[in-house]
C-alpha cells in the first residue's frame, strides 16, 4: 500500500504541469465565455453557434471531419492489410515511409501543398502535359480535405496496423478454416477485432480535423471559414475574446459529446468481462499452459 | 476400396518458396474414413506441412490431394468439409464462447434455432456446459482447447484435423483430455488427422501412426507393430527408448554385438551383413556376473518411480536398461536378453533414412 502510494508520486510533474497548462487555462475560456465585456453574467456567447454565419462554418467543419475521417478509415485499412503481410525488414521500411512526412515541419508540408494544388502548380502543370483540362482544387473544401487527409493519415494507420498486426495468423485461418472467404474474414474477425485501433485512430483523425484552422487558411487561401478559423479570427483579429471562448466551449461539448459514443460502447464491452473475472476468482482454474492471456478490449 | 479413403495423398512434395527447402517428399498416404490416423515426429520433420495441405493453407508444389476421390488441391480452406484444430487454440477473442462455437455454423446460414441446439450439444459433448456468455479470455488453456475442438467439431466436417492441439497443457491435463478425445472421436465418429512429436500420445490414442522424418514416412502402422517392430534405427530411436548398436548378422538367428555372438530370431539377411540391433531398455535383464550375453560396470542408477533406470558400461558401449530390480553402482553385473526382444535391422540406405543421433 505504502509503496503503491509513494509509486504515485511519480505522477506528480504530470499533475502539475496539467493544472498549470490546462485545467487552469481552461477555467480562464470557461470565464470569458460566460461573461459579456462588462463582466456581466450571460449565455449568448456560449450559444452563439447558432446565428447563421457561425452554424454554418460549423456544419462546413462538421462536414470536412466527417469526409476526412472517412477517407483516412477507408485509405488505412487496405494498407494496413497490405502491409502487415511483408516480411519485417520491408514492413519497418513501409512504416519509416509513411511516417517520414511527419518529421517535417507543418507549415512547410502545407505550403508544399499549395504549390502543387495551386491553379499554375505543379498538378495542372502535369496534367497539362498529358493533355487533361486543368483542376480549380486550390481555395477550396477539397484542397482542405487533401490537406487534413495527408496530415493525419499516419494517425489513423499506426493505431490500425497496430490492433491488425496483434491478430494471429492462426485466428485468421481459423476463420478461413470455418468457412469464411476473404471478405467475410475481414468483416467478421479482422474488422471487429482492430475496433479499438479504428476509434483511437477516428478520436484522433477526427477532433483535430474539425477544430483545425491552419490547413484552412493555407490551403482555403481564407475562403473557406471552419469553426476553427472563426474563433481565431475573434481573438485574433476582432478581439473579442469573450465570443472566441463562447465558440470554443460550445465546440468542445460537441466533441466530448460525439466522442461518448466510442467511450459509451467501451464502456459496455467492459462490464460482462470484469463480472466474469470475478466469478472466475472463486472457482480453482487450472493453470500452467503458459499461454498469454491478452485483454483485448 | 478407393470409396473407403476419404483421404488420399498422391504423390505430393511440398517445397518452400523462400528458402527452397523441401518439408515434405512425394508422399503417398490413404486416410480411411472413420479413422484416428497420427502423424508423428520431430519437429521439422513434415508433419504440419502435410496436415496443412490438407487444411488447404498450404498447397503442394506437386501431387494431389483427394477428398471421397475427388481432387481438393486447389480448394480453399473455406471450400473443404474439414476443419482444424490448432495447437494455440486460435479461438476468437472479440466473441463469446457460444459466438466462437457458432461462427461456422452462422456462415452457412443455419436457422438460429438449429444452431443454437447444435452449441449446446456440443458443449455438453466437450464437458463445458453452460459456458456460453463467458469470454474466451477468462478460461484456462484446457478450456480453450475444449472450446476449439467444439467449434470444429459442431459443423460435422468429414475430417478433423488436430495440430499438436494438446501440446501447449501441462502433463495431467494432457492424460485426461487424451482419454477426452477418444471419447468424443467414438461420440462423432468423424474422421481424425492427428498431428504430434508426443510417442506416448500417438501411441495412446491412434489407430495408425504415421512416423516420419525429412519430410519422409519412415513406418506406418498400428501402434503395437510400430513399437514392437520399427522398421529401420530411426522410429526405433524415436519411438520411446532404445539401445541401437552397430552388429554383424553372421547367419539367420545369429548376430554378432560387440565380438559377442548372441542369438537372435531375425532372418532373411545378408551373410555377415552390417546391421543396426536395436534393443528396448525393458528388454535388458540384470543378471549376476557371466550369466548374461555380456558383462559390464554399473555407472549410473536412477529411481524413476515405476522402475529403476540403469546404465551400464560395458566395451565401448553404453547400456541403458530399465529395471523393477535395482543394482549396486560400481559394481560389475551381466546382461541378458531373449532372443525374441532383439530387433535386427538393415542399415539406412539413403541420407533420407539417416539415424537422428541423440546428443
Amino acid at each position: 500500500m505504502d509503496r503503491n502510494r509513494r509509486r504515485q508520486l511519480l505522477a506528480l510533474p504530470y499533475v502539475a504541469w496539467s493544472i498549470l497548462f490546462t485545467l487552469i487555462p481552461l477555467f480562464v475560456i470557461l470565464r470569458y465565455a460566460m461573461v459579456d465585456k462588462e463582466g456581466h453574467f450571460t449565455v449568448s456567447y456560449i450559444f452563439a453557434f447558432l446565428s447563421s454565419v457561425n452554424a454554418k462554418a460549423f456544419l462546413i467543419s462538421l462536414e470536412i471531419a466527417v469526409i476526412c475521417t472517412v477517407i483516412c478509415v477507408l485509405l488505412a485499412y487496405p494498407l494496413v492489410m497490405v502491409v502487415r503481410r511483408l516480411k519485417i525488414s520491408r514492413m519497418s521500411f513501409m512504416l519509416f515511409f509513411l511516417i517520414m512526412p511527419m518529421w517535417m515541419n507543418f507549415i512547410l508540408r502545407m505550403l508544399a501543398l499549395q504549390m502543387i494544388l495551386s491553379s499554375n502548380g505543379i498538378l495542372n502543370m502535369l496534367l497539362g502535359f498529358l493533355g487533361f483540362p486543368p483542376l480549380q482544387i486550390a481555395n477550396t473544401n477539397t484542397a482542405v480535405i487533401i490537406g487534413v487527409v495527408y496530415d493525419y493519415l499516419p494517425f489513423m494507420m499506426l493505431p490500425i496496423f497496430n490492433t491488425i498486426s496483434d491478430i494471429g495468423e492462426d485466428v485468421l485461418e481459423a476463420a478461413r478454416d470455418l468457412g469464411a472467404g476473404p471478405f467475410t474474414v475481414f468483416r467478421r474477425v479482422i474488422l471487429p477485432m482492430s475496433l479499438p485501433g479504428l476509434k483511437s485512430g477516428i478520436t484522433i483523425v477526427f477532433v483535430p480535423s474539425m477544430t483545425s484552422f491552419v490547413i484552412a487558411d493555407i490551403l482555403g487561401g481564407g475562403k473557406i471559414q471552419l469553426i476553427g478559423n472563426i474563433i481565431e479570427q475573434e481573438f485574433t483579429r476582432s478581439s473579442n475574446w469573450n465570443l472566441g471562448s463562447g465558440l470554443s466551449v460550445s465546440l468542445m461539448l460537441f466533441m466530448l459529446i460525439s466522442m461518448t459514443f466510442t467511450i459509451k460502447d467501451e464502456i459496455l464491452t467492459k462490464r460482462p468481462a470484469e463480472e466474469i473475472s470475478e466469478e472466475e476468482k472463486a472457482e480453482p482454474r487450472v493453470v500452467g499452459d503458459g499461454v498469454s492471456r491478452r485483454t483485448v478490449l | 476400396m478407393a470409396e473407403e479413403n476419404i483421404i488420399e495423398l498422391r504423390n505430393v512434395t511440398k517445397r518452400f518458396e523462400d528458402d527452397g527447402s523441401i518439408a515434405v517428399k512425394d508422399m503417398n498416404l490413404a486416410v480411411r474414413r472413420g479413422e484416428f490416423v497420427t502423424f508423428l515426429g520431430p519437429s521439422g520433420c513434415g508433419k504440419t506441412t502435410t496436415l496443412r495441405m490438407i487444411a488447404g493453407f498450404d498447397t503442394p508444389t506437386s501431387g494431389s490431394i483427394l477428398l471421397n476421390g475427388r481432387d481438393i488441391t486447389a480448394l480453399p480452406p473455406n471450400k473443404r468439409p474439414i476443419n482444424t484444430v490448432f495447437q494455440r487454440y486460435a479461438l476468437f477473442p472479440h466473441l463469446n464462447i457460444y459466438d466462437n462455437i457458432a461462427f461456422g455454423l452462422k456462415l452457412k446460414k443455419l436457422p438460429e434455432d438449429e444452431i443454437r441446439e447444435k452449441v449446446t450439444r456440443v458443449l455438453e459433448m466437450v464437458d463445458m456446459a453452460g459456458f456460453e456468455k463467458r469470454n474466451t479470455q477468462t478460461l484456462s488453456g484446457g478450456q480453450q482447447q475444449r472450446v476449439a475442438i467444439a467449434r470444429a467439431i459442431v459443423n460435422e466436417p468429414e475430417v478433423l484435423l488436430l495440430d499438436e492441439p494438446l501440446g501447449a497443457l501441462d502433463l495431467k491435463l494432457r492424460m485426461g483430455m487424451q482419454r477426452e478425445l477418444m471419447r468424443i472421436k467414438k461420440e462423432v465418429n468423424i474422421t481424425f488427422i492427428y498431428v504430434t512429436h508426443d510417442q506416448g500420445e500417438a501411441l495412446t490414442m491412434s489407430d495408425r501412426i504415421i512416423v516420419m522424418n525429412k519430410g519422409i514416412i519412415q513406418q506406418e502402422g498400428d501402434p503395437v507393430s510400430i513399437y514392437d517392430e520399427p522398421q529401420n534405427a530411426f522410429v526405433a530411436d524415436f519411438i520411446g527408448e532404445s539401445n541401437i548398436i552397430d552388429g554383424i548378422m553372421l547367419k539367420d538367428c545369429l548376430v554378432r554385438i560387440q565380438g559377442i555372438d548372441v542369438e537372435c530370431v531375425d532372418t532373411g539377411f545378408e551373410p555377415n551383413e552390417k546391421v543396426d540391433v536395436v534393443i528396448r531398455p525393458e528388454d535388458l535383464v540384470v543378471t549376476e556376473l557371466g550369466a548374461g550375453f555380456t558383462d559390464g560396470l554399473v555407472t549410473e542408477v536412477t529411481y524413476e518411480g515405476a522402475y529403476y533406470d540403469i546404465r551400464v558400461q560395458a566395451a565401448d558401449y553404453e547400456w541403458h536398461l530399465q529395471s523393477n530390480v535395482s543394482a549396486m553402482p560400481g559394481t560389475r553385473v551381466g546382461i541378458s536378453i531373449l532372443p525374441e526382444n532383439i530387433q535386427i535391422m538393415h542399415k539406412p540406405r539413403s541420407s533420407d533414412e539417416e539415424i537422428l543421433k541423440k546428443d
